[in-house]
């Protein structure tokens, strides 16, 4: 699944290159990464050496994992959203304030982030402005409404939020499941509808699509619109799991999302939608947080430590593409 | 896409409607001086204050912004995605380094500057090895630079008391008419930067990659170091900025968060364009007095500051829905 190619992508498209060490390097990045965190935090963390221990280890991550399918619908388009944690903690807010009292007004408020986003995605397009500024602009927007909402956390998560995301089963962590429903998902929308492919097309050649008659528009549309709502899955799994909503909580996800879709095999010139590999990015980058706690790193050292994380990826990946030319 | 403003040849006989557009596409900043004026109207209308404590009030303030903003559009400028975001964790860095240099010595102040802005260009140089060297797009690349700079000044904020050089306090809170002194070598140093920007060579050159950058190569401008130049200036700045406000202000690691998007809002309210090649020195400083009345007017009428993010944020997407990237107003 990570080795298939993008659309427009120079490498025969049905054939695997087995050949290519660095094509398979890049495409076993994930993966390695993900097997080297987890057998680094059994050795670490022994009481993590169970079912339950894992599981209660590998929870923390599932906000961050929807958080990055968010960033990679926009990744793909080769966009960046500056807003995603922003975007996730309002969606944390408003469903930890409305959600148990009146969902109608949650979903009311939902329905509203969304054409927000799609609005902001069309911006982009039609003026041209890079995604950049609009998204950047947009996350002031999405925290001063939660700020508005919740000055402090505070707030209550519905009783079936909270016992969705604490089912513990007893033979897999539930993590696992989640996250295997939502490759199913995602590979789905990227690989299997016709949006999805045209989504990975436009990043990877704008031209081809837009001369076979489709409409850039309407495929930045889809894409905002899916981020968005994958932006506000990944604010109620976070209430879900918190139960309590707070604007701030989930601000450093901007960056740990884009570094997961990066590491997953995702590419800053768009193209490339890669589920799998995006789910098990965002895994290890969660581990590497949590074993920072257990390691005692004091929280001055961690900021810094995920920018090296992120530089480490990106240089990686750089390298690796600087060796195929 | 810019492209190079074509010069016609100048119709006779234009009625004036003709005119006044024909100057106000020529000089973009004209706009947010016009909002400017508007609403420092409003404040004094709203609160009865007096018209020029307002402004001086306002001016004494902007220097810090304007530093920032201007540092930030040498690299916009460059255009092709260049920005720097490691801003606001550059100056509270040079903040906390300059002041325990300085440690409230008399007369440290020359050195405790020289290091705050050596700070910044490390930083800078850092941002430039991720972005030139490692291929990262420059927003990547700073923010994570910056995050390495936010866990360096964590550390230093761990039981700091430094001071700075009393000199220093009392040069930056001292005024000649109302007006700091600060306030008026930062109007001196825009000037400068509008000079380099406008009339030398690299700044030209600047322009030109960021309006079209492989049409520059082919030109033989060198590129790599136009830009190296322009994160320089953009580090060094903001890390200025940041020394002088920590003598205005005690540091806080936050110091610097306000910077980040407004350092580019002022770029972009100012008439600049945020694809770059096209730059304006003067609409910088109409953009920062225009936030700061912006931000005055709303604590008048009692406008949360929470609301007041939204009202930023939504102002600067609306400007951009309005400018676009590639065509003027």
């Amino acid at each position: 699944m990570i080795g298939s190619p993008a659309v427009g992508s120079l490498r025969h498209p049905t054939l695997p290159d087995f050949g290519d060490w660095r094509q398979a390097t890049s495409d076993a990045l994930p993966v390695l990464a993900l097997i080297g965190m987890l057998v680094c935090t059994l050795v670490i963390v022994p009481a993590s050496r169970s079912v339950g221990g894992l599981d209660l280890l590998l929870s923390p991550a599932v906000p961050l994992v929807i958080a990055s399918f968010s960033q990679m619908f926009v990744i793909v388009l080769g966009d960046i959203d500056l807003g995603t944690g922003y975007l996730v903690g309002l969606a944390n807010v408003v469903s930890a304030r409305y959600l148990a009292s009146s969902p109608a007004t949650a979903i009311g408020l939902f329905a509203v982030i969304i054409v927000a986003y799609m609005a902001a995605g069309a911006l982009i397009q039609l003026r041209r402005i890079p995604s950049i500024i609009v998204t950047l602009g947009a996350s002031f927007i999405w925290l001063g409404w939660a700020l508005v909402i919740f000055p402090i956390p505070g707030g209550t998560s519905p009783a079936w939020l909270s016992s969705l995301m604490n089912w513990s089963p007893s033979i897999i962590p539930s993590a696992v499941v989640f996250a295997a429903v939502l490759c199913v998902i995602g590979q789905y929308i990227t690989h299997r509808t016709v949006y999805g492919t045209l989504m990975r097309g436009a990043g990877s050649n704008r031209l081809a699509v837009t001369r076979f008659g489709w409409s850039m528009l309407r495929i930045r549309l889809v894409c905002y619109g899916l981020a968005a709502v994958f932006g506000i899955v990944a604010g109620l799994s976070l209430t879900g799991i918190t139960s309590s909503g707070d604007p701030n909580a989930s601000s450093n996800y901007t960056l740990l999302a884009i570094a997961s879709v990066i590491l997953g095999g995702g590419s800053f010139s768009g193209g490339r939608a890669l589920p799998l590999g995006t789910v098990m990015g965002a895994f290890a980058i969660s581990l590497v947080g949590q074993l920072l706690v257990f390691l005692n790193v004091s929280s001055a050292y961690q900021a810094g430590a995920q920018g090296v994380i992120l530089v480490a990826v990106l240089a990686g990946r750089a390298l690796l593409r600087i060796g195929e030319r | 896409m810019t492209v190079t403003e074509v010069q016609l040849p100048e119709p006779k006989g234009r009625r004036p409607m003709v005119a006044v557009s024909a100057f106000a596409a020529e000089q973009p900043w004209i706009w947010v001086f016009a909002a400017v004026v508007g609403i420092w109207l409003a404040i004094a209308a709203i609160s009865g204050r007096g018209l020029v404590g307002t402004m001086t009030a306002t001016i004494t303030l902007a220097p810090f912004l304007v530093l920032v903003g201007i540092g930030q559009m040498f690299v916009i400028t460059a255009g092709n995605g260049n920005i720097d975001l490691s801003v606001q964790y550059s100056m509270p860095l040079a903040a906390f380094i300059a002041l325990s240099v300085m440690n409230g010595g008399r007369g440290s102040a020359p050195i405790g500057l020289l290091v705050g802005a050596s700070v910044g260009l490390v930083i800078a140089v850092a941002n430039l090895l991720c972005i030139l060297v490692l291929a990262i797009p420059p927003i990547v690349a700073t923010l994570a630079v910056g995050l390495l700079a936010y866990s360096a000044s964590s550390i230093q904020a761990q039981s700091f008391s430094a001071l700075p050089d009393p000199a220093l306090h009392a040069f930056t809170v001292s005024s000649v008419a109302g007006v700091s002194w600060l306030a008026v070598i930062c109007l001196g140093m825009a000037l400068v930067a509008g000079g380099v920007l406008h009339r030398t060579t690299y700044g030209r050159a600047l322009q030109a990659v960021g309006q079209n950058r492989r049409a520059a190569q082919l030109a033989g401008l060198a590129v790599t170091r136009l830009i190296i130049v322009s994160y320089l200036i953009s580090g060094m700045f903001a890390a200025l900025a940041g020394v002088l406000l920590a003598t205005y202000v005690s540091p806080s690691v936050s110091l610097g968060a306000p910077y980040l998007l407004n350092s580019i809002a002022v770029v972009v309210l100012g008439g600049s364009l945020i694809a770059g090649g096209r730059s304006n020195v003067t609409g910088v400083w109409g953009g920062a007095l225009f936030l700061l009345l912006l931000t005055t007017l709303l604590n008048v009428v009692h406008i949360a500051v929470a609301t007041q993010d939204i009202v930023k944020g939504a102002l600067i997407v609306l400007v951009l829905a309005l400018v676009g990237a590639g065509e003027g107003l």
